[in-house]
């Protein structure tokens, strides 16, 4: 156990998979896999397995998507890290291919592969193309492709571990806000399911589902609300493809109250599916979500960091829900 | 009298009048054997014509001096940024600096109609690192840098900042931060301009990262097969973002790649305004003639490192040493410093001085005024109002606004 950030996690959760099976690839451009940690050795991909295993490609996100699903096709592992500017680029291959070509060779073809799809949502400044967030909404409506948005350094590893192992293709999406985060993470390898949410807190009063990105908020939120006496259940999707509804109904059947956050555009953002999951099987409960809305996140920080949800928002939200 | 010492005799008569045309255009002639001779990089690969003309010969005096005049209100535009960035801790705006590469999208947009109904201007697709073709393509230096610090009144509103400013006004169709798609788009404007009849032509600027696209091949190829009034300008300032080109083009020049469409591909020396506009000249009459499109790389180089002022120090131009975004790689600082000595606004400024266009006076006069607008602009967007939280909803759509749904 060390405190490690999310993205030495990753990488030692990839490194030793890449010990382990000397075939694994793992295509990159522009994001060197590379990470540091107080104490603990610097791990660098590129010098550790060579550029036969490890390349730095052009700005070719579509190359590099396919590249993979090439070699998970050919029976490597494979796996590549696409930084946000490209994270739909590459949409076409992981949708009509990877997604289908189970299905369509009628369980023939072998995927072990995993797409890193890098994601902001967390930035003002940027604007549009550099600061959006609904790559999750994309991407967990793919049918044969496994959607995964791990939100702490642990869950990281321990899902990227899992995501290596897993013989279906998974898009493994990383909320860059998250990078400063540092939390004590086990040495050993181990596996995080990738169809399990994590109840982070129990509640009777309301239940509170969150992914990715907006979940220190909703933690900010929840601790407040707790301070003020609501008991509140709160959720970790984890998973937006397998989604757990098992534990969401649950829940909901305790409560009565389920509110949903995501950076994600109000339409059709994941906490649409979780409301509409939950609606089929609980009788009785209300519901609320709370989303990005409807518009291209502009620059202006005074109009961006207003349109995100934060955990005033939440706070009030879960009040006048239980209220 | 040898070219050279004929621009030694013409350097004792600046701003002499007395050589505009016949005579003017016989003594530029020699200046452009000249300016050939000493270029170290400059060749051409035309696939026919042999040649580009020098057709900065034609040129009036009052419009050399505006491309010096651009080009020094381009520098002391970014170098006013970068010292803002660097002294004034509540400063938000940032930038993909372009100095270093001033030379490539004045000689560009030099070629090109930029002030009329916008139906008959030509346009110009930008990138990420959008100052230098903004400002050359003629767009106002107080309302960008207004929106570069998000501000309600600056260029976009604040809806845009550095990597998505547009102006119509102008043709500055616009910044865009992702690398791929733009020249794609650009050859939909070319296509719809020959679709209607229009003599207009549209220009693509891409960095040396673009070739490894898809979309690079798609735009030559579809505008090669249309004959598309469309000039890919490729600005090869030798690194996409901290990687070397040579990580992602098998070529030393990318130009060769015409070759594959059978459409002109000519390497310039992008350091050099009136090469970089001898090429242009001839890609938009090519274009406006209807016969295709060109390819043109500019050999170039920026003086900063690829986002941001990190190894910049306040007042000095360049930066140099660690970028902490690199990583694992970054430029030697003697490459920065070697490209230096080689710099557009220096070239611009001896040979319109050799030409006897300029007196060193008189551009010192004019990049003092260059230095003062930028100066000026900043504080102007200082005084410009924050935007108003609640105008995120707007510019959705044409017409209304959107619901807000962060609130329970």
């Amino acid at each position: 156990m060390a405190r490690k950030s999310w993205m030495y996690a990753v990488l030692e959760a990839v490194q030793y998979e890449m010990r382990k099976d000397k075939d694994m690839i793992w295509i990159f451009e522009l994001t060197p896999p590379v990470a540091s940690t107080p104490g603990l050795p610097v791990i660098n991909l590129e010098k550790e397995f060579g550029r036969k295993r490890v390349v730095n490609t052009g700005i070719d996100e579509n190359w590099m998507a396919s590249c993979v699903l090439g070699a998970g096709l050919a029976g490597s592992k494979a796996v590549t890290y696409i930084p946000y500017q490209g994270n739909c680029m590459c949409f076409q291959v992981i949708q009509n291919h990877a997604g289908k070509l189970r299905s369509m060779t009628g369980g023939m073809a072998s995927m072990p592969i995993v797409f890193l799809l890098e994601m902001t949502g967390q930035t003002p400044g940027f604007a549009g193309q550099h600061s959006d967030y609904e790559i999750d909404t994309y991407y967990a409506h793919i049918p044969g492709v496994k959607t995964v948005v791990p939100s702490t350094p642990t869950d990281a590893k321990g899902m990227m571990a899992a995501a290596i192992r897993d013989p279906n293709p998974v898009v493994y999406l990383y909320p860059a806000g998250l990078r400063e985060l540092m939390e004590d993470v086990p040495n050993e390898q181990y596996e995080t399911p990738l169809d399990k949410a994590a109840v982070r807190t129990t509640g009777s009063d309301i239940t509170i589902v969150g992914s990715g990105g907006g979940m220190p908020e909703v933690l900010k939120a929840t601790e407040a609300l707790q301070k003020q006496g609501m008991k509140v259940e709160t959720i970790d999707l984890r998973s937006l493809k397998p989604m757990d509804t098992e534990t969401l109904v649950k829940s909901v059947q305790k409560t009565k109250r389920l509110l949903t956050v995501d950076q994600s555009y109000y339409t059709l953002c994941p906490g649409a599916e979780v409301i509409a999951r939950v609606a089929e099987n609980v009788r009785g409960a209300r519901f609320k979500r709370i989303a990005f809305p409807d518009a291209p996140p502009p620059a202006a920080p005074e109009m961006m960091l207003w349109m995100r949800p934060n955990a005033d928002h939440i706070v009030a939200a879960a009040k006048k829900l239980v209220g | 009298m040898s070219e050279l010492e004929q621009n030694e005799v013409s350097r004792q008569t600046p701003e002499d009048d007395r050589i505009a045309s016949p005579s003017r255009r016989t003594f530029l002639k020699g200046v452009a054997g000249a300016g050939a001779a000493v270029s170290l990089i400059s060749k051409n690969a035309w696939a026919k014509n042999g040649e580009i003309g020098f057709w900065a010969k034609d040129l009036p005096n009052d419009r050399l001096t505006e491309m010096f005049n651009t080009i020094v209100r381009i520098r002391w535009y970014e170098r006013t940024m970068v010292d803002k960035m660097i002294t004034d801790p509540k400063y938000r705006g940032y930038n993909h600096f372009y100095a270093g590469q001033e030379a490539v999208a004045v000689g560009v947009c030099s070629a090109l109609n930029n002030k009329g109904p916008f139906d008959q201007i030509d346009l110009v697709y930008s990138t990420h690192r959008p100052s230098g073709h903004a400002i050359a393509k003629g767009v106002d230096t107080k309302k960008m840098a207004a929106e570069y610090d998000f501000r309600a009144t600056g260029l976009n509103g604040g809806y845009g900042g550095e990597m998505h400013i547009s102006d119509k006004s102008c043709g500055f169709i616009g910044a865009d931060g992702m690398i791929g798609p733009g020249p794609v788009i650009a050859t939909g404007s070319a296509f719809a301009f020959r679709a209607r009849g229009s003599k207009q032509v549209a220009v693509n600027f891409g960095g040396d990262g673009t070739y490894a696209t898809p979309h690079f091949h798609a735009a030559l190829n579809n505008a090669a097969l249309l004959q598309l009034p469309f000039i890919y300008v490729l600005e090869n300032n030798l690194y996409h973002q901290y990687a070397h080109y040579s990580y992602s083009c098998p070529m030393k020049d990318i130009a060769d790649a015409a070759r594959t469409y059978r459409i002109p591909g000519v390497v310039v020396d992008g350091q050099d305004v009136f090469q970089v506009y001898n090429a242009a000249k001839t890609a938009v009459d090519r274009a406006r003639a209807g016969e295709g499109p060109t390819l043109i790389e500019a050999k170039t180089y920026r003086y900063y490192n690829h986002w941001g002022a990190p190894g910049a120090e306040a007042g000095e131009l360049g930066a140099f040493g660690y970028d902490p975004l690199a990583i694992s790689s970054f430029r030697p600082e003697r490459e920065v410093r070697a490209w230096m000595q080689r710099d557009p606004v220096d070239i611009c400024r001896n040979t319109l001085v050799n030409w006897g266009v300029l007196t060193r006076a008189r551009a010192d006069e004019i990049e003092a005024a260059a230095k003062k607008e930028a100066i000026e602009a900043f504080a102007w967007a200082d005084r410009q109002p924050f935007c108003k939280p609640e105008d995120g909803l707007k510019h959705v759509f044409v017409e209304g606004v959107v619901a807000a749904r962060q609130f329970g």
